[in-house]
């Protein structure tokens, strides 16, 4: 509501003074309308030096002129608390992204070339080389329900790599319904396009997936999620298992995408079926192994690779005897 | 007269199972009976606990629950000189059978056994399992109607032939076909455990094998015989060798180990040999540690001996002449792709570490066992005693460490929460043998 208000007096005020460089934003303030009427009277030279009447405003001009980054402030200005302000940065933002996905579907999906999409065979999807990567996952463990595990995520040495470290303990909750306990995971998070759409991963062209991780001879477990608007859908995940080796050596490990199996709020389903790959909306990794005790995870980068040599569709076979309704 | 039969055995087995209700409505806790929600039921029914307990309420302090004993506790308390293991469970379990004909709260008996089973050590048993499921009454819980098919035919019971059937899987135990006869018998081909045993029998093998690193079952008790299996476990080259350099002292009849002689197993394998004789001994080696390695639910901690990364400018690449070896290339570049647009590369530079050379695992973590890892490793590697050694050891207290983020960062200058020792550098000249 404050910024339509906003936006009304916004253009109001363009009307007034058509002076006004375009650079400056639409939006304005209602500081601004009464700085746009006090420069009737004095005519600013260049509305990019602050002015000496608000100093406040003249900061936050300076701010749009330099067209930083949403919510990075240079170390030197005193950070402005402004509701104002960081509702147009975010709107400037998503406009901004907005542009960029219109601009990019030209190009190409996802903004390359489609010659370069189409003979892409390795491609990095996430990798660890700032703390920017590892804003791009959500840790979680068994603490939501109420048992004791911790888990911590951070970068690791020299900022190469990302660790995942923790304890686990399998002490079920007392809440009298849980008997068991015991799971840490780290979920990448869902990727968002403008106005916080949700944006999927299109991995068709790869069938393997690939990670360079160090661990500590724990096995994990995969997990991929598809991008769905369906409600009954949502706890429904692909999975498998990864095992790590343990020791100093950076270990590889590449599963074919054949080999997730499907399962339905924890439990494998009787009738399995391909993991399809168009839309991909994160991918999680999770420790359940029931042994109690610390844990460590580096990962280098995840990435996704055509493995020419692996022509398997689907590695779980239906069977009769279990889901008789599928052989009829 | 069957059915008479039928209904005595029917009247007795409610009255059991109203002896089971009694014991929860006397305020048994719930978790002495876990109920089992639909879940179970493979059925894909809604979960009941994800909406409950969104919201955690603040950790309870901690108290023991008082928990009121189970009806059939005492018949597996055993007396003081018997020793808790399969044959006392076994013998507890046929005597249950004894004390009632009419099998009266067998349910309760079950949970209760498969609770007990790991105080027994007998979890991953099958003669256990299928003894344990020949405590259900036969032929009695087998549908006999269309009406009993449609619903959940004496559904308590086959909730815990299904705990049972689920215990089996949790522990890794593969159902046989005396599993399967006992469940035909006891609850008929149609019916829940039926199924589960179907699942199992589909899904237990397709994973059996899945590990490419597999590590025993039963693990070795001998500490030095467990440093072994880990450090060979870890380390890929094959042809590496592994070494004891230190033995604990026997075990007497204090029976514990001597803590002044803790176990040193090293292992190095020729290429770390040849890599550690060609380092330049102006650049110092790194004693690392201790770093974790999960053996099944084992915890072994182990060092490592490396070198920091050379700088680009520094690096040689060794060439081979072509005209080495006239019979076949010494260098072949077999790549993966068909052809000239093929590129499985990933567009990353992968994160580098320097190269490491020897690895041990030692009872203690502190710098003299290790310099004796070093002195020993000198035996084979002459070049190290002029090369200076630098230990880099996190706080050690040789309990199972609890997660610091010291151990991963032994290059860091000690962080505020983790207690890091740097030591001097170390010149071994005195070539010790």
């Amino acid at each position: 509501m404050a910024l339509i208000h906003k936006l009304l007096n916004g253009t109001y005020i363009l009307r007034k003074c058509p002076k006004r460089s375009t650079s400056l934003h639409p939006f304005l303030g209602i500081h601004f309308a009464d700085y746009c009427s006090s420069s009737l009277q004095k005519p600013v030279a260049a509305p990019g030096k602050a002015s000496s009447q608000r100093k406040t405003e003249g900061g936050l001009q300076g701010h749009h002129q330099k067209e930083v980054a949403l919510d990075i402030t240079s170390p030197e200005e005193k950070p402005e608390v402004s509701f104002d302000k960081a509702i147009r940065d975010e709107m400037m933002d998503h406009f901004r992204r907005l542009k960029d996905e219109i601009v990019n579907h030209w190009i190409g999906p996802e903004g390359r070339p489609l010659h370069e999409v189409l003979l892409e065979q390795a491609k990095v999807v996430w990798q660890f080389r700032g703390k920017e990567d590892l804003d791009k996952w959500i840790v979680t463990s068994d603490k939501t329900i109420g048992g004791r595990s911790e888990v911590f995520l951070k970068m690791g040495k020299n900022n190469q790599s990302a660790l995942l470290y923790g304890t686990l303990s399998s002490e079920a909750p007392q809440d009298g319904e849980s008997s068991r306990s015991g799971y840490c995971a780290m979920i990448s998070r869902v990727p968002r396009g403008a106005f916080e759409r949700r944006l999927s991963y299109d991995w068709s062209h790869f069938n393997t997936l690939y990670l360079r991780v160090r661990g500590d001879g724990r096995p994990w477990m995969v997990n991929i999620r598809e991008d769905t608007d369906i409600i009954q859908r949502k706890n429904q995940m692909y999975s498998y298992f990864m095992f790590t080796r343990g020791g100093p050596y950076w270990q590889e490990i590449k599963i074919p995408f054949s080999k997730f199996f499907f399962s339905n709020q924890g439990r494998i389903r009787d009738v399995q079926s391909q993991l399809l790959l168009d839309k991909i909306s994160s991918i999680g990794f999770t420790l359940a192994d029931k042994v109690d005790g610390p844990f460590f995870l580096e990962i280098d980068f995840i990435g996704v690779f055509t493995d020419p040599a692996h022509t398997e569709e689907f590695a779980y076979e239906n069977s009769p005897e279990i889901s008789p309704g599928l052989f009829k | 007269m069957s059915w008479v039969r039928a209904i005595l055995l029917a009247r007795s087995l409610s009255r059991g199972w109203g002896g089971i209700f009694g014991a929860t409505l006397t305020g048994a806790p719930i978790s002495e009976v876990p109920p089992q929600t639909p879940q179970s039921f493979h059925c894909g029914a809604a979960t009941h606990n994800s909406e409950l307990s969104l919201v955690p309420g603040p950790p309870e302090p901690q108290r023991k629950p008082i928990k009121a004993l189970s009806p059939y506790e005492d018949l597996f308390r055993q007396a003081p000189g018997v020793e808790r293991d399969k044959a006392s469970f076994v013998r507890t379990v046929q005597n249950f059978g004894q004390h009632n004909v009419h099998k009266r709260g067998h349910v309760d008996f079950i949970y209760l056994a498969l609770r007990k089973m790991r105080e027994f050590g007998v979890e991953r048993d099958l003669a256990v399992y299928n003894l344990l499921l020949d405590v259900f009454p036969k032929e009695v819980f087998r549908p006999r109607n269309i009406f009993q098919h449609i619903f959940v035919h004496y559904p308590r019971q086959q909730e815990c032939g299904i705990a049972v059937l689920e215990q089996m899987e949790n522990n890794g135990v593969m159902p046989d076909k005396e599993t399967e006869f006992l469940l035909i018998q006891i609850f008929g081909r149609k019916s829940y455990p039926m199924l589960k045993f179907l699942r199992m029998k589909l899904w237990l093998p397709r994973f059996k094998n899945i590990n490419p690193f597999p590590v025993p079952r039963d693990l070795p008790q001998d500490p030095v015989d467990l440093a072994k299996l880990g450090l060979r476990h870890m380390e890929p080259d094959l042809s590496a060798k592994v070494t004891v350099y230190q033995m604990p002292l026997s075990k007497d009849w204090t029976g514990a180990l001597d803590p002044t002689q803790p176990h040193i197993v090293g292992i190095q394998s020729p290429n770390q040999q040849a890599a550690l004789a060609r380092h330049n001994p102006a650049r110092p080696v790194f004693v690392e540690g201790p770093f974790s390695l999960w053996l099944r639910n084992k915890c072994v901690y182990y060092h490592i001996l490396r070198a920091d990364l050379l700088p680009p400018e520094e690096r040689e690449v060794e060439e081979i002449p072509e005209e080495w070896n006239l019979y076949y290339p010494m260098q072949l570049d077999l790549e993966y792709a068909r052809s000239g647009w093929d590129d499985y590369e990933f567009d990353i530079d992968e994160v580098e570490e320097g190269p490491v050379f020897a690895m041990c695992m030692a009872g203690a973590h502190d710098q003299a066992t290790l310099a004796k890892w070093i002195q020993g490793l000198q035996e084979t590697n002459p070049a190290l005693a002029q090369i200076p050694v630098v230990f880099r050891l996190a706080r050690s207290t040789g309990e199972l460490l609890t997660s610091s983020p010291g151990l991963e960062e032994p290059a860091r200058p000690p962080p505020p929460e983790g207690q890091e020792e740097e030591d001097t550098l170390q010149r071994q000249q005195q070539g010790q043998s």
